[in-house]
């Protein structure tokens, strides 16, 4: 297998791959059984749902508090102050504006397909709650259930999401809402390539599409696969903001255009379900960018943290209760920050438009994605030990994930980097118009541009 | 679909267009204007503004009113850019008398309306972004503009609306702590403009949204008769401030900036730059401000102007402003008439926006500044 | 068409620095939002926002406010001779004037004397021009700093002379 070429340099053999790293065994079904449940009963159907119930609770408050949160970073970048009125700081803003959504009018436009009017919205904020179920929150009992295609069943259940704002827009018998919801599809559509292809990089290196492995498979190799998919993470995070409708991707809500988009007929709870919808959405989204690009749970310095507080027998009840509090501590932290940064955006930068929008998604993501998909296969390849079908030795593929040292790390990060500039050159390439470093050049070729289209409007009107 | 017989397919197939209604309630059409847009998909095919929903007749009230007694409506024609109407309206009446005004009065004048221009162009500068999407610009651009309302409020009694001139002067002498307000104002905003520019200028979605967009040849534009940033975008170096001077801005030294292929993102950079030719005026307006009157002192407590009549311009913010006074020597006037610039630049949105998308109309009705208050009078 | 492109530009544009200039002005802003003092309408400051019920601000001395009848703090009376100008020089005829000829005594005489019976401001239509008060000869009529004006109802956006001479009661909110 080791073919002609001698590069039977094996830097790794002196430092054999680790054990995999210590998960807790104990888990709080074994205290739900000490009471006499039945085992099955205690496994899948009671500790699930108290699971469940806290994970709702606790997703829904930060989805209310998200709103608080935005407002604060709006209001700090603005040189203001935010909701300071309800509450101490404003903190029980949240509450109010809960309420008053609550006790606002329902209603229905004149005209609205009823059934469907209605439905919408559930829709849109079931699709975003449904995929709380596969996110890793933390380590061990940390997460409700862990299957071997959660990444995808994540992407599919999101994309019914889509489907609420576009019926919303639909059947709200508006012009605005009607042209919001044309607008989404399109955006949601073709930005959800590009997400997807934006998560086969890092899955080269997972290699399982289950989260709780994802999240394993950066803790054994020690590296987050944004070291060695910076592009792939770049492309990801760009989607992800059209994805949730985000500035500069907020075009099917935006505002000084469509004045709401697809839920400008909408009101009290039903409205406030679309903007619950949003705000899951981004927590689900950051979440999905920090498990498989940021290493999820996993912090290094964890095990250390853990075996202050607890010892280091993995198998005791404080054990484990100490290293899953820790690892969704380290989850939601990683979240937050991401989310942040989405935040942080929408409050500086413009709003795309709609036909640059789709420019963007279709001419620079998509094919930037595919070639980091195709170059990264093939340096994997390329990289992996000899007797493995490789040549470099670099990687070495073991049954617990991926074993690399620095000199692999560096590989994959040059490998990255060198798509970055070979696909910028070759789609600069393609893309003339949309492309220009020289600003006055690029008004001037604009300028004719348009000018030449506006002529043409014009004999078209003319005919 | 030139078949004699309509088939299903031929229905389903067929293209329409689509009126859609923006405003007069809408976010982003800067008050009550109705734009009437004919869409194919998302491009403007057809528009058409509806005008007139803030109208009040104004120029027939004047008719009505006593010669101080119309001031205040000037006021409220732009009212984002309220002395620069004053401006325009009391020195009409001055000319018409042939009243001398005291050199402090000029050069109060002067600072009051450079820095309504800078206000005017700070809240065009927030809306713009607004539209386009770059909400905190908004803000920024709104806590400078407070600044100068402040001054405003100090100096003339009102923050908007400030009724700031007099026929024959201004009702008070400048404030004890106008000149240092002022100057501390100057010393913030250059800083300021700086920090806008940081956020779009180089910005690739602020030019991608605005470069090409809405392009006014010079020629069009003067076809057009428009005036203001509209027209200097294009290229063309016309301010009343240089063409035919008025009050005492022959003194001061500055430029007209100007641009050169007319496109949104000129607009733009030309109200950057006259935010900043502004500040140097009002600088040196402060440097040389003279001591003495601000009240000419042959000014009747009845203002009964000569028969005569008098068409007189200005350059407010938005564009040329002009004021047509008969006076048939009585103390009211026979006709007045203004010729308000936003109006007439207005009438250029149908050649910028047609070709564009529905995003670019907003951006386009944010690049001519307009004020409702203004067009429909 | 020709294009100029350094790799420095290139460079830039791939690595979307005139984004990320953007960003950091308002992540310093965010930044020192969080650290800096906060006096309220201070165009230095991180934070411009004065909480505006529980900070008030100091309205300008020349302020065009609400409208107020003074009287002569010697004997309390009315400072208006009901002569009328206010309403004459109003724009939007906001104010009526009522007015009576009554005899006084002055001294030993007695004469008659053109005196202030009621006065009417309509502060719905008033827009603050400040017109009244400059014309006023006895300084009776004022706009004050007062600036507060809103009420429950139409009706209590007329001002009758007893409202002119006392001023509103205004509900000062402190939280």
């Amino acid at each position: 297998m080791s073919g002609p070429i001698a590069l039977h340099w094996a830097p790794q053999a002196a430092s054999p791959p680790p054990p995999p790293p210590v998960v807790p065994s104990w888990s709080p079904v074994e205290l739900i059984e000490s009471i006499g449940v039945p085992h099955g009963f205690a496994e899948y159907v009671v500790w699930p749902a108290v699971q469940l119930a806290l994970i709702l609770f606790v997703v829904l408050t930060a989805v209310a508090y998200l709103t608080y949160l935005e407002r604060k970073v709006a209001a700090f970048i603005q040189a203001r102050l935010g909701p300071m009125r309800v509450g101490p700081v404003g903190l029980l803003q949240p509450l109010a504006d809960g309420l008053k959504l609550l006790s606002k009018e329902d209603l229905v436009p004149a005209g609205a397909d009823r059934f469907v009017y209605l439905a919408a919205p559930v829709l849109a904020v079931t699709a975003a709650l449904g995929l709380l179920v596969l996110v890793p929150f933390g380590a061990a009992w940390g997460t409700v259930t862990d299957i071997n295609i959660g990444l995808l069943f994540l992407l599919a259940v999101a994309s019914i999401g889509v489907l609420g704002i576009v019926l919303a827009g639909w059947a709200s018998n508006s012009k605005y809402a009607l042209l919001g919801a044309m607008r989404s599809s399109a955006q949601l559509v073709s930005y959800e390539v590009a997400l997807g292809l934006a998560l086969v990089g890092p899955l080269l290196f997972a290699r399982t599409l289950s989260m709780q492995e994802i999240v394993e498979s950066q803790r054994f190799t020690g590296l987050w696969w944004v070291a060695v998919q910076p592009l792939a993470f770049v492309v990801y995070f760009i989607g992800s903001l059209a994805e949730t409708n985000r500035a500069p991707f907020d075009l099917p809500e935006s505002e000084s255009e469509l004045v709401a988009g697809f839920h400008v007929e909408y009101s009290g709870f039903r409205w406030s379900l679309f903007f619950m919808a949003e705000y899951a959405n981004i927590i689900i989204t950051s979440a999905i960018a920090a498990t498989v690009f940021l290493g999820g749970w996993s912090m290094p310095g964890l095990e250390t943290a853990v075996s202050w507080i607890a010892g280091t027998d993995a198998t005791t009840p404080l054990y484990s209760t100490a290293f899953t509090l820790l690892s969704i501590g380290v989850f939601a932290g990683k979240v937050l920050v991401l989310v942040y940064v989405v935040m942080w955006v929408r409050w500086t930068l413009p709003r795309y438009r709609y036909d640059q929008l789709m420019d963007l998604g279709w001419r620079w993501l998509i094919p930037v994605s595919l070639a980091n998909i195709l170059i990264s296969a093939f340096a994997f390849l390329v990289a992996m030990r000899p007797d493995q079908g490789g040549l470099l030795g670099l990687v070495e593929v073991t049954k617990n994930g991926l074993w690399m040292g620095w000199a692999g790390t560096a590989y994959f990060l040059l490998v990255n980097l060198a798509t970055f500039a070979m696909a910028a050159w070759l789609l600069a390439k393609l893309n003339k118009t949309a492309w220009s470093t020289d600003l006055h050049a690029l008004r001037r070729v604009e300028a004719l541009r348009r000018a030449g289209r506006l002529a043409t409007a014009e004999e078209a009107r003319a005919e | 679909m030139a078949s004699d017989t309509p088939s299903a397919a031929a229905h389903v197939f067929e293209q329409t267009e689509m009126l859609l209604n923006m405003g007069p309630q809408h976010p982003s059409t800067h008050g009550v204007l109705r734009v009437l847009l004919k869409l194919d998909g998302e491009t403007v095919v057809d528009l058409d503004c509806d005008i007139g929903y803030l109208h009040r007749g104004v120029e027939k009230i004047c008719e009505h009113d006593t010669y101080p007694m119309i001031t205040p409506y000037f006021d409220r024609l732009d009212y984002v850019a309220a002395v620069n109407g004053d401006l325009v309206y009391v020195e009409a009446v001055e000319r018409l008398m042939g009243v001398e005004l005291p050199r402090r009065a000029e050069y109060l004048r002067v600072i009051l309306a450079e820095l309504q221009r800078i206000a005017s162009h700070l809240l065009w500068l927030a809306t713009h972004a607004l539209d386009i999407g770059a909400a905190t610009i908004f803000l920024y651009a709104f806590r400078e503009r407070e600044e100068i309302l402040k001054i405003f409020e100090n100096f003339t009694g009102a923050r908007l609306t400030a009724h700031a001139f007099r026929i024959g002067g201004l009702q008070w002498d400048a404030n004890p702590e106008f000149v240092r307000d002022v100057l501390a104002f100057l010393d913030i905003l250059p800083g300021r403009i700086d920090e806008y520019e940081t956020i779009l200028s180089e910005n690739r979605i602020w030019l991608a949204r605005t470069v090409g967009i809405g392009v006014l040849t010079a020629a069009d534009a003067i076809d057009t008769g428009l005036t203001g940033p509209v027209l200097r975008g294009s290229g063309v170096a016309y301010d009343v401030r240089r063409a035919a001077p008025y009050s005492v801005y022959p003194e001061f030294d500055f430029e007209i900036p100007t641009g050169d292929t007319g496109d949104t993102y000129d607009r733009y950079l030309v109200r950057m730059q006259e935010l900043r030719q502004s500040v140097r005026i009002v600088r040196q307006a402060i440097e040389g401000l003279p001591e003495g009157s601000v009240m000419a002192a042959r000014v009747p407590r009845v203002i009964k102007p000569p028969a005569g009549e008098v068409f007189h311009t200005n350059e407010s913010p938005k564009g040329e402003i002009g004021v047509y006074l008969v006076s048939d020597g009585t103390n009211t006037p026979y006709r007045l008439r203004v010729r308000p610039p936003c109006f007439v630049n207005l009438q250029a949105l149908k050649q910028l926006a047609v070709g564009h998308l529905v995003a670019d109309v907003v951006a386009l009705i944010g690049t001519i500044d307009i004020v409702l208050g203004e067009v429909d009078r | 068409m020709s294009e100029r492109r350094s790799i420095g530009s290139v460079l830039s544009r791939l690595l979307l620095v005139d984004l990320f200039k953007g960003l950091a002005v308002t992540l310093r802003y965010n930044a020192r939002a969080l650290v800096e003092a906060r006096d309220g309408a201070d165009p230095t400051q991180a934070i411009y926002t004065a909480q505006y019920p529980k900070e008030r601000p100091l309205v300008g001395e020349r302020w065009r406010g609400a409208p107020k009848l003074n009287n002569d703090p010697r004997t309390g009376e009315s400072l208006c001779i009901a002569c009328n100008i206010c309403a004459l020089v109003c724009p939007v005829d906001v104010i009526s004037v009522g007015q009576a000829n009554r005899e006084v005594r002055d001294g030993e005489k007695r004469k008659k004397k053109k005196v202030l019976t009621t006065f009417e401001f309509d502060t719905s239509r008033c827009m603050f021009c400040g017109l009244c008060q400059e014309q006023c000869p006895t300084l009776c009529l004022e706009l004050t700093q007062e600036f507060e004006l809103a009420v429950e109802s139409r009706a209590g956006l007329v001002w009758d002379r007893e409202m002119l001479e006392k001023g509103i009661h205004v509900v000062t909110y402190k939280k």
